[in-house]
């Protein structure tokens, strides 16, 4: 007998009705899409959320640029499309100069994949934005690595062994790299670098990855892994979340079973953890790999970006806002969908 | 390697529950004194600055001492590369960061309770617009959002922390939201609004007053930190202020060249007021939290 | 009747230290409990009286500091008896002045490492345990089918993935849950709190232990689900034979399963007898609480003695600065003028009344 006869409940969700008219209404197929089926409208909602939250972006981004002062919002219209097609949707809409003619053309010219050109360089923005996120995203993540290997063993040691002499030294230590400036730190990391490893880390005429050496790519991944400025955020984040797994009833259970509390308790307490705080510190670092990259040279959207404010060159800047938004949504969503897919129970309630 | 428990005797823990500044852990104990040290520093440098009571003029330079070290000439912190006193340059920086500062905590404290009163007290569609903006808002990494606004309008570093202030609303938002969330969980705003209280009142006094007033103290602790971040790390890349303006910012820039050739101090002593001072605040911070919202464990 | 013992608690002791209040709480203090092979011990006590606390240091499942300071728990298995206490004296250090315990010195860490070894084949293979919120309890990430082979596969001889499965749908028919193949699929919030409740059951069956300590199994479960449960873990018990500990807050629970009834108070047990004998309403050797709490019980006798129900005045003290004299003083009703002194300046000894029958009352001693 299943719950659904017990509680006299004849309402059919879409999906059963399309199971009853595939034949395939058997009470077992209805029980596993009564668990499959509220995973796949969340995961629907979270990328319908995720499109929503891009569409706001780049209405920020264009409302910013359309403000400013001076006719440069031109500029970003004048890409390789925009004479004849883009213009021509705009003018058949019958509001090229409106504000909102001239977002929508902008619009549509972003989703054909054109930036308009740099000022500076003249060069297509879309292709260099591509390339330079590429470039950061290796050192972000590389970093995140870094800031992972650095916070995990502070977190994880002072919140199993509570007594222990060194909680208090850890603690103020992850707070201190924490504090430091991270451009600085980049200073003192060259220094260090060439005067104790007779190395000089500054490529020079970089712009292939292929060129970079080893040194080259490990010291900014250190400086921004270090100093980014979110070991100490990471550690007290990661360590409430483990302490707060390991009082849980069901790790109790597992204890009382026999079983690993490590199995039972790595869910809930690091592969969640551990996916939400990469999602959450993807903007901490887009925004060091600024100071790093143009420390380092490295030539990355950071670098890219301070230039183009440096420059006033708004095609660029305006493509690199929204690279960094995508990087982050892509982030969020990534975790969205390990937590839907973890804890079956978030969709179900 | 043994812990010890001992239970004090009774009189002394009597004392104890009288005083409540016994109750503090020790560790706090010592962010807090920290913090405040910090804090105080911060502000008295500031009026130093403000009322030009320098030890040195900042901006003169002495060509004949460049970058002497520590207490040399009377200089306490010695001299930079163009033999301006280190000391003088770092307290006029302050200047720099403490208003705009002010004014990004100002912003994030208001716009977020603000946000936070509308998505708890209302809920439903209310609630998913709110959280729909301050996910917009955390879209975009702060400094790219603020290089973007400085390309479009090169503000002034007064609307820079605006858009900080901005950006760190959500924060707030989403704490003052829980709170809101966990008091109608235990029907106190239910009772509150049976009891016939106007809404304003419930709103200021009973939600933002009683209960959310320590969550406005740390926030706008750790709030001043991450605005003295934002200012050096802009001044640093040059968007902030120029020179011959000091600012801890560019103070560590200008040293920089200096540092390459073994020259540390004129670059490191600012980089390490920042650390301090940012340390000093977000220790406050977290030392406020666990006396004010209670230690876990 | 069979009177093999198979557990027994010594002299017990578990404190957790207030950072707040620097001081000791004296959760369990000195409890001696005997679990005789085959029978049902239950354990009946208010919230706070330490009878969760004293079944969870036998398991060693305290987390909290300084947590068991010391006492003798001896487990009776097939291959001989095991001290799950041994070895741990040497992690600590207490210091006693006028017989209380003001200052411990304890190496957590050892301690932990040594309680984790002596409980290896302890936990889940001899004893297993069942808790209140069933939800909560077991691991929401995890369906239930999932967590009973885990069961099945770390102390039963199966190896073999597929055995454990029929396993575990074997056992979830056995607690009577509807269609066990599909549950067997469910994660735990996709069932009732009672069939949740019946899943914790199969789960701490299905390795066979020799015995089940149920900790509050029926709290927070509607009151006609609660008997459910109460029918279903006697019906087991008839049929596998094990040794059951029934951890109650509700003393009509613990009368319908017990053959022995513990009464705690306040950290300590103030009377352990047979459940005939502790639950004998007209007599008069039973303790004056477990009176207090027998009349509280909604029954129609108690309704129509009093027209009320008659609640316990007072509330379970803290166990912080515990008074020299018997816990209950203060909230005593048959304390009178001539022992009065007595009650309020001395702690009455565990006194046998009759065989197998103590109390802690100096009223029944004298």
């Amino acid at each position: 007998m299943n719950t659904h006869q017990q509680t006299g409940d004849t309402w059919l969700s879409p999906v059963q009705s399309l199971a009853h008219k595939l034949n395939l209404d058997s009470p077992w197929v209805k029980h596993k899409l009564d668990f499959v089926m509220p995973m796949g409208v969340t995961i629907i909602r979270e990328l319908l959320l995720a499109l929503a939250l891009l569409f706001g972006v780049s209405l920020v981004v264009f409302t910013i640029l359309y403000a400013a002062p001076g006719d440069s919002f031109s500029l970003l219209l004048s890409g390789e499309r925009s004479a004849s097609a883009t213009e021509e949707v705009a003018q058949s809409l019958g509001f090229s100069n409106s504000w909102f003619g001239q977002y929508s053309t902008w619009l549509i010219n972003i989703l054909h994949g054109d930036l308009g050109t740099s000022i500076r360089t003249g060069q297509s923005v879309f292709e260099n934005v591509v390339s330079a996120t590429i470039n950061t995203l290796n050192l972000t993540l590389a970093a995140m690595l870094v800031t992972l290997i650095i916070a995990y063993p502070i977190a994880i040691y002072t919140s199993v062994r509570s007594a222990t002499p060194l909680n208090g030294p850890l603690t103020i230590f992850a707070y201190v790299i924490s504090a430091l400036p991270l451009f600085w730190l980049a200073y003192i990391g060259i220094f260090v670098s060439t005067n104790v490893f007779d190395y000089f880390p500054l490529g020079i005429g970089l712009g292939v990855e292929d060129d970079m050496e080893i040194m080259q790519f490990l010291l900014p991944v250190l400086i921004l892994g270090i100093g980014s400025g979110t070991v100490s955020e990471v550690v007290r984040f990661l360590k409430l979340e483990i302490s707060r797994v390991l009082e849980e009833e069901y790790i109790r259970t597992a204890k009382a079973k026999g079983a690993s509390i490590w199995r039972h308790g790595f869910k809930e307490g690091l592969l969640l953890p551990t996916s939400q705080i990469i999602s959450s510190k993807i903007p901490f670092f887009l925004g060091g790999a600024i100071i790093v990259e143009q420390v380092f040279n490295w030539p990355g959207m950071g670098r890219m970006a301070w230039q183009a404010a440096q420059d006033r060159d708004f095609p660029v800047i305006m493509g690199i806002a929204l690279a960094a938004a995508i990087l982050v949504r892509l982030g969020s969503l990534v975790h969205r969908m390990i937590y839907i897919i973890v804890n079956p129970r978030a969709s179900h309630e | 390697m043994y812990t010890e428990f001992s239970q004090l005797p009774i009189e002394k823990r009597q004392d104890i529950e009288k005083h409540w500044w016994k109750k503090i852990h020790r560790m706090d104990l010592l962010y807090l004194c920290y913090g405040i040290t910090i804090v105080s520093l911060v502000v008295i440098s500031y009026f130093l600055g403000a009322f030009n009571l320098l030890p040195f003029d900042p901006e003169e330079m002495d060509l004949d001492n460049m970058m002497v070290g520590i207490g040399a000439e009377g200089h306490i912190l010695g001299t930079d590369f163009m033999g301006r006193d280190l000391l003088s340059r770092m307290i006029l920086g302050i200047q720099a960061y403490f208003l705009p500062g002010l004014l990004a905590i100002v912003i994030a404290l208001s716009f977020g309770s603000f946000l936070g009163v509308l998505s708890g007290f209302y809920g439903g569609r209310i609630d998913t617009g709110v959280t729909y903006f301050n996910n917009l808002v955390d879209s975009f990494p702060r400094l790219v959002l603020i290089l973007l606004v400085v390309a479009a309008f090169k503000p002034d570093i007064y609307y820079i922390m605006i858009i900080v202030g901005l950006t760190n609303a959500p924060v707030v938002a989403a704490l003052i939201k829980n709170k809101i969330q966990f008091l109608k969980q235990k029907n106190f705003i239910e009772s509150s609004i049976a009891m016939g209280l106007p809404t304003h009142l419930i709103i200021f006094k009973h939600i933002l007053w009683y209960n959310c007033r320590s969550i406005l103290i740390i926030q706008a602790t750790l709030g001043m930190g991450e605005a003295i971040l934002m200012e050096t790390s802009l001044s640093y890349l040059g968007f902030g202020v120029q020179e011959p303006t000091p600012s801890w910012g560019n103070m560590v820039q200008a040293g920089s060249n200096y540092l390459m050739q073994g020259n540390f101090w004129p670059s490191t002593a600012p980089a390490l007021a920042i650390m301090f001072t940012i340390l000093g605040f977000y220790l406050l911070g977290d030392a406020l939290n666990h006396i004010l919202e209670g230690r876990k464990s | 009747m069979n009177t093999a013992e198979h557990l027994k608690i010594e002299d017990l002791h578990t404190y957790f230290y207030s950072n707040v209040k620097r001081a000791f709480i004296h959760s369990v203090n000195g409890v001696s409990l005997t679990v005789n092979k085959g029978e049902t011990l239950g354990i009946v006590g208010e919230s706070g009286s330490g009878k969760s606390i004293s079944m969870l240091s036998t398991m060693g499942l305290i987390n909290a500091a300084p947590g068991v300071l010391q006492g003798e728990v001896t487990l009776h298995t097939k291959q001989g008896s095991e001290s799950l206490l041994k070895g741990l004296d040497q992690f600590v250090k207490i210091d006693i002045q006028d017989k209380r315990i003001i200052s411990v010195k304890k190496d957590l860490n050892a301690w932990n490492k040594q309680v984790e070894n002596n409980m290896k084949h302890i936990r889940g293979k001899e004893i297993s345990m069942i808790f209140q919120n069933p939800k909560a309890a077991m691991n929401p990430y995890e369906t239930i089918g999932k967590q009973i082979v885990e069961m099945v596969l770390l102390h039963t001889e199966l190896r073999n993935k597929h055995e454990a499965k029929e396993k575990a749908v074997y056992w979830l028919e056995r607690v009577k849950i509807d269609s066990p193949q599909w549950r067997f699929d469910n994660h735990p919030f996709g069932l009732s709190g009672g069939m949740c409740q019946r899943a914790m059951v199969a789960m701490a069956l299905s390795s066979e232990p020799s015995l089940l300590i149920a900790d509050e199994p029926t709290t927070g479960l509607d009151a006609t689900i609660q008997s459910k449960i109460i029918d279903l873990l006697a019906e087991l018990q008839q049929e596998l034979g094990i040794t059951m500990v029934l951890i109650s807050h509700d003393i009509s629970v613990i009368s319908r399963l017990s053959d022995n009834i513990a009464v705690m108070y306040s950290g300590t047990v103030m009377e352990q007898g047979p459940a005939k004998a502790v639950l004998d309403v007209n007599s008069d050797k039973t303790h004056p609480y477990t009176q207090a709490l027998l009349s509280s019980v909604p029954e129609e006798h108690n309704l129509l003695a009093n027209g009320h129900l008659k609640s316990i005045d007072g509330e379970v003290p803290d166990t912080i600065d515990i008074p020299a004299g018997c816990r209950f003083y203060a909230r005593c009703k048959m304390k009178h003028s001539g022992i009065e002194k007595q009650c309020h300046h001395e702690n009455p000894p565990f006194q046998e009344i009759s065989p197998g029958h103590r109390v802690r009352c100096w009223l029944r001693i004298n």
